[in-house]
């Protein structure tokens, strides 16, 4: 389900509801700090940085496989996949910042990829420009390879991470999810908490409260 | 809650403070507060930074994935090993003993389940043991001394839930102080399998607020509670609850950045102080009559072990040989399953259903071990790194799986780790921090009766979850325990100085004015949420550690 009221004021109005005035106005200016911080409803934001959305630290070409097999990981198609929610921008960012560590065995691991390829399809066009029978077959072969395990990890955290960090573009991958973005909820909260009829107590039990 | 322009109270290292409590986490916080209302002047010690409602965020990749207020494990490297006779070796991208490194420790990012010990758990040794293999034995003190500090816990910190709903609970002297939380699909769907099973389904009590209490607001259902600290204070944590309260007194001072390696002694065998870091990897010493270590099971043991002198030379207060030993997690399993509409499990606190059933160890079974069952689920960003058996790990097959997240829950069975000498927390022969402070080493296997007992849990909660309806069911793998976030056991509490570490005072053994106490008081591993019975540890040793420091006994 779309949630159309901004998320602060959601946020705020809850906050109103549930707490005392005095608490409210003793704490309020950390609360709307942090809702905002909290990285929901980033688009609103002014001053914070925008996503990366240029290769940092993979060559284009690299970048082309990379996005490639992410894109057979999660496919588009009726609905949107890695290489629209761009992922492949996480993964370069990732692989130049804190997962740099990784990087050498990400390239040694390409290299490999491609050359193995190059033997079986031949050099003169790479994986990214395959056509997508042979991408899938060739990707059945090698996906147990520790390359196609770590590409495979860094899609889903580029799918599912904050916006900020590259991927889950326009929250593409929340939504593939269904999780909507917001910094708080009321229950009802799924299908079968709506008609809780209430705890009832088990016999020789005697629940109390203060 | 003390206000904003409230003065903090500052002491001078050379200034000798009555007392110095080490870590700001569940026990330390408690400790704090306790030792300066009783009119003590106290520093608390906190290698972590401060942080406030507004520097938490809801960033799953770095709170999960970059160690965001957890150890960094390239400034703070652990080892592992499974066998004693292996060299440790680190652990690619991840330290096996996690905690969390802020004021608040990991009281401010856990996820908040808080369950009382019952009285079984403290005679375990004479009512089930011996076991081989295992070390099990009796606490020194019983559930009927601890009970009042169990509700002085729920009292103070703030605790939802209901009392008396579960037949299984232990007896209590006053309710809980806030009804429980609103209950999650995932709630109501384990409620409804284990009833039709002739099980006892509650609510859950956990240390979030429902309502307004003590000045802080209710949950607001962010859905990120464990690994994330709770920018709306709903969460009883040390840096929302206690430590605001010692504060308050004036007479304590939270020194945060301050990274304590080593505790000062003199030649009389008395504690003087303790050697920290500060932000600046400055090394001080603070003078102090008294030193409490609440640092956790992993990091206290370390302290006293990287404490040697010639006169303590196999560590400090270990003359027993049992510092760091005795190491235990809660081994235990459970089942993810999938239901025909959306849980929405990302919504709401973690946990709203818990059943006590089968905590109790039962010898028919053949083997030793209990626990307790909830109903629970991880954010979005733990989603998809495995998948079911069948399910493809990539394509458009698992493009679908990715989609079912809202359907699916976690049916999860928190059991017993049984204290085996052998599983302990020591010092690395070689490796170092970034500070060249000597690092923790780990080793650790399950107890054969741990597997199996956690192999059986599976078996639980499948049928848990067969009885609520669930159109596919995803049993865990019990793997071998290669880490845990319940730090426990290291420093083991008893009577007898030649098998423990501390009395039932929390006093060493060993060396009259310095404490233990925190998780690795702990004498059994309990049946999986250890941090009400370790904060009413810290209500208990406050109270007589007050009383010893009247009476001029420390
Ligand atoms: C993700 C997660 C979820 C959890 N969920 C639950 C749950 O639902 N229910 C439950 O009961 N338990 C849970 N736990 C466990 C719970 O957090 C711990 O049992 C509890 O916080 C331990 O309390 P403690 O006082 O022993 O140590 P901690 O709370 O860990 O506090 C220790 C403090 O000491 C500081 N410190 C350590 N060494 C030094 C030093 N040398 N100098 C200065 N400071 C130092 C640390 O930085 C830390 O702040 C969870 C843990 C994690 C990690």
């Amino acid at each position: 389900m779309a949630q159309t009221i901004p998320s602060r004021r959601q946020f705020l109005a809850a906050v109103g509801n549930l707490a005392s005035a005095s608490w409210i106005a003793m704490n309020w200016p950390d609360i709307a700090f942090a809702a905002e911080h909290a990285g929901h409803d980033m688009k609103g934001m002014a001053g914070e940085p925008s996503p990366p959305s240029t290769l940092t630290t993979l060559s284009v070409a690299e970048a082309a496989d990379i996005d490639a097999i992410a894109n057979q990981i999660v496919p588009g198609g009726t609905s949107p996949g890695a290489h629209d929610a761009k992922v492949i921008y996480f993964i370069d960012s990732a692989l130049g910042t804190f997962f740099a560590a990784q990087l050498p065995n990400m390239r040694q691991g390409l290299a490999e990829f491609k050359s193995a390829y190059a033997v079986r399809f031949g050099a003169d066009k790479p994986f990214a420009s395959a056509p997508e029978a042979q991408q899938i077959a060739w990707l059945k072969e090698v996906d147990k390879t520790p390359f196609f395990t770590a590409v495979r990890r860094l899609t889903l955290l580029g799918l599912i991470a904050l916006p900020k960090y590259g991927g889950n573009h326009d929250n593409i991958g929340w939504k593939l999810m269904g999780v909507e973005d917001n910094h708080f909820w009321e229950p009802p909260f799924g299908y079968y908490d709506k008609d809780y009829p209430g705890f009832e107590p088990y016999p020789g039990t005697k629940p109390y409260t203060a | 809650m003390p206000t904003k322009t409230m003065q903090r109270k500052i002491y001078k290292p050379s200034e000798i403070v009555d007392f110095i409590v080490i870590g700001s986490g569940a026990s330390g916080g408690i400790m704090a507060r306790e030792l300066s209302r009783a009119g003590n002047s106290v520093v608390v010690m906190e290698q972590g930074p401060r942080m406030g409602p507004g520097d938490f965020e809801h960033d799953e990749l770095k709170y999960r994935n970059l160690s965001g207020i957890t150890n960094n494990p390239n400034t703070n490297p652990q080892t592992f090993r499974s066998d004693p006779n292996q060299k440790a070796t680190r652990v690619a991208g991840r330290n096996p003993l996690t905690y969390a490194r802020i004021v608040g420790g990991s009281s401010a990012h856990f996820n908040a389940n808080f369950w009382r010990l019952h009285e079984i758990d403290f005679i375990e040794g004479s009512k089930l043991g011996p076991i081989e293999g295992a070390s099990l034995v009796d606490w020194p003190i019983t559930y009927a001394e601890l009970e009042p500090y169990y509700t002085k816990v729920e009292w103070e910190v703030g605790v939802s839930g209901l009392a008396g709903a579960s037949p299984f609970d232990p007896w209590r002297s006053k309710p809980y102080p806030m009804p429980p939380l609103p209950v999650k699909s995932s709630g109501v769907l384990f409620e409804r399998g284990g009833r039709k099973l002739g099980l006892h389904p509650y609510p859950a009590p956990m240390a979030i607020n429902s309502q307004v209490y003590k000045g802080r607001p209710p949950c607001a259902q962010c859905g990120l509670c464990g690994g994330f600290g709770c920018e709306v204070m709903a969460k009883s944590s040390s840096v929302w609850t206690v430590i605001p309260e010692a504060e308050a007194t004036g007479r304590c001072e939270v020194r945060s950045d301050s990274y304590v390696f080593r505790i000062g002694m003199d030649q009389a065998g008395r504690a003087t102080g303790v050697h920290f870091f500060d932000n600046k990897k400055v090394e001080h010493f603070q003078k102090a009559r008294a030193v409490v270590v609440c640092a956790n099971g992993s990091e206290t043991p370390k302290l006293l072990l990287n404490s040697a002198t010639p006169q303590f030379a196999n560590g400090l207060a270990n003359s027993s040989g049992k510092v760091g030993r005795y190491l235990m997690f809660n081994k235990g399993g459970g089942v993810a399953a999938r239901f025909e509409n959306p849980l929405n499990e990302y919504k709401g606190a973690n946990v709203t259903r818990v059943i006590h059933d089968f905590y109790d160890s039962d010898p028919k079974r053949g083997f030793y071990g209990g626990g307790g069952f909830d109903a629970r689920s991880g954010g979005p960003l733990t989603w998809g790194q495995s998948v079911p058996d069948g399910t493809p790990t990539w394509g458009p097959k698992f493009k679908e799986y990715l989609e079912s997240y809202n359907y699916w829950m976690t049916c999860a069975g928190h059991g017993t780790s049984l204290a085996q000498e052998t599983n302990r927390v020591d010092i690395d022969p070689e490796l170092k921090d970034a500070w060249g402070v000597p690092a923790m080493r780990v080793t650790y296997k399950d107890h054969a009766d741990d597997i199996k007992h956690a192999k059986w849990m599976v078996e639980r909660g499948k049928e848990i979850m067969d009885a609520a309806g669930a159109v596919q069911i995803d049993p865990g793998e019990v793997g071998a325990a290669n880490g845990g976030v319940h730090l426990l056991g290291t420093c083991r509490m008893g009577n007898n100085s030649d098998t423990s570490v501390i009395d039932k005072y929390h006093r060493t053994h060993d060396v009259k004015n310095l404490f233990l106490c925190d998780g690795s008081s702990m004498v059994t591993s309990g049946r999986g949420q250890p941090t009400q019975t370790i904060e009413a540890l810290a209500f208990r040793a406050g109270d007589h550690i007050a009383k010893f420091a009247r009476r001029g006994e420390i």
